[in-house]
């Protein structure tokens, strides 16, 4: 999670309008779940893979492992798809079969392609997210949201939360680290009474973290809205054109197929 | 000349707690002046803090500000917060948003200026604390010492007469601690009234030219630096003097 947010920061169209991204993002995942064609899929990837590190210059090597480990998931989930198990024996006809001890594997070119399709669906759609989530940050998503007249209360909430994740979560790791000094992990029994006064100790904290934060927010004259200056974005072509040529390529993909 | 901040016999108990935090304090701040409050932990700088831009009203007494009686409706507290800025002790405590720019952005925002004058204000209050290339950096980013700058920085913004600095000194390093009194000199130079509570009396003693020394709720000492290091009595009651005979 770490290293999504830290790039969001640093990429090279992080100052581009964040409704640009969003809509790109959005139209590629919407195409992808639409059209439902094998080939949409894989070529949405590829074409979110030259955005994010061609046009955007994140790391080939951090992207395509984020791709990779979610594509891993994909498999694991489809396999119950493109593989049967059953101890009887397979009905003659069947094109691919194996006996792995008492069980019989079986599958065939059409199971297969029918695992191919939510396969290649869910990672053309996950890489147009992780295009989004790796070059936006959530502020500049906050502002578009703000943009798009969302309810204040519901954007200070998302806002604030998104601040107090990182407190926390920089006080979990002190607490943590003060009561393994004092061994408080040193056993299971040690590890679990110590992990629940953890638990209750942020509570309190966070309490009192809230209390101090409305104090300091009503001495800049706080009165009910977090009220913030958007940021100022820019437009970017080198962005937009190949925006639209993937777009373009996944429609074509559908309609020859 | 009349007192830029006065408090008149303040009397102030947190709820639930027998022990008033202030008892009857009386303690009249000069204008343009460079004001360090000293005192142990639980003497009640921070409570005298929050008093001076109307965050907690006093259970008896008054406060004065500019020579009048603070008013606690809204349009009186805002234009009073506007006019006296506070930097809290912990930058994390403080700093709300994820981004540098839009938490700067925050006061100004709140006295209702126009976008350009808001965008001129960050610009140059960030100018002065030395964070403008964290503008568009993530606030969980930042170190310890860039995050006291950017909470410095919106105050700032806001423009406040009286500034005041709540202990952030101490999870400072040196380098940092410079870097923040020089900025402090320059406000100083501007006619700005600075109130700085520490705990460091070395540091107090080339800067300040007013010393308070605050124990158990009360004024125990208010006048120059020097007058409180000649006064033997005074440092052994305070217990001073071991902490100033250790320091040197």
């Amino acid at each position: 999670m770490h290293f999504i947010d830290r790039y969001a920061y640093t990429n090279r169209i992080r100052n581009v309008d964040p409704a640009c991204k969003v809509a790109l993002a959005l139209v590629v995942l919407l195409l992808c779940l639409v059209l439902n064609r094998p080939s949409v899929g894989l070529l949405a990837t590829a074409w979110m893979w030259v955005l994010a590190v061609g046009v955007a210059g994140l790391p080939a090597g951090d992207f395509s492992r984020l791709l990779a480990a979610e594509a891993f998931f994909l498999v694991l989930m489809t396999a119950g798809v493109a593989l049967s198990f059953s101890i009887a024996v397979p009905p003659p006809g069947t094109t691919w079969m194996w006996q792995v001890g008492p069980l019989w594997v079986a599958s065939s070119p059409a199971s297969l392609t029918m695992a191919l399709h939510p396969v290649t669906r869910a990672l053309g759609g996950a890489a147009a997210l992780n295009f989004l989530a790796m070059t936006t940050p959530l502020v500049d998503l906050i502002d578009l949201l703000r943009r798009l007249l969302v309810p204040s209360w519901l954007i200070d909430l998302i806002a604030a939360m998104y601040r107090f994740i990182f407190v926390l979560l920089d006080s979990l790791e002190r607490m943590v680290t003060a009561q393994d000094s004092r061994l408080g992990y040193r056993s299971f029994r040690r590890g679990m009474s110590s992990a629940g006064m953890l638990t209750s100790g942020l509570f309190v904290n966070a309490l009192q973290r809230t209390r101090r934060l409305q104090t300091a927010l009503e001495a800049r004259g706080y009165d009910g809205e977090l009220r913030v200056l958007p940021s100022i974005y820019r437009q970017d072509w080198a962005l937009w054109g190949t925006g639209l040529a993937t777009v373009a390529t996944l429609i074509l993909a559908w309609s020859v197929s | 000349m009349t007192p830029i901040l006065e408090f008149e016999r303040v009397t102030f108990c947190y709820p639930g707690q027998k022990r008033p935090a202030l008892r009857e304090l009386s303690l009249a701040l000069p204008a343009a002046g460079k004001v360090a409050i000293i005192g142990r932990n639980g003497s009640g700088k921070s409570t005298l803090f929050l008093h001076c831009n109307g965050l907690y009203r006093p259970a008896s007494g008054t406060v004065h500000f500019a020579g009048q009686p603070l008013a606690y409706d809204r349009g009186a507290l805002l234009s009073l917060r506007q006019r006296v800025g506070i930097v809290f002790q912990n930058p994390d405590d403080q700093l709300f948003s994820a981004s540098v720019a839009q938490d700067i952005s925050f006061g100004p925002l709140n006295l209702g200026w126009n976008e350009a004058d808001v965008r001129q204000h960050i610009q140059a209050a960030a100018d002065l604390c030395e964070v403008t290339d964290l503008l568009d950096r993530p606030t969980h980013a930042l170190s310890g010492g860039e995050k006291a700058r950017v909470a410095l920085a919106g105050v700032l913004a806001m423009e406040p007469e009286v500034l005041i600095i709540d202990e952030i000194m101490g999870n400072l390093d040196p380098w940092v601690r410079q870097r923040v009194m020089a900025i402090l000199e320059q406000l100083h130079a501007q006619g700005k009234t600075l109130l700085l509570a520490t705990h460091d009396l070395a540091l107090v003693q080339g800067w300040a030219s007013l010393l308070v020394v605050l124990a158990d709720g009360q004024v125990a000492f208010v006048g120059p630096t020097e007058r409180l290091l000649q006064d033997r009595a005074l440092m052994e009651q305070t217990g001073l003097a071991a902490i100033w005979q250790q320091a040197h």
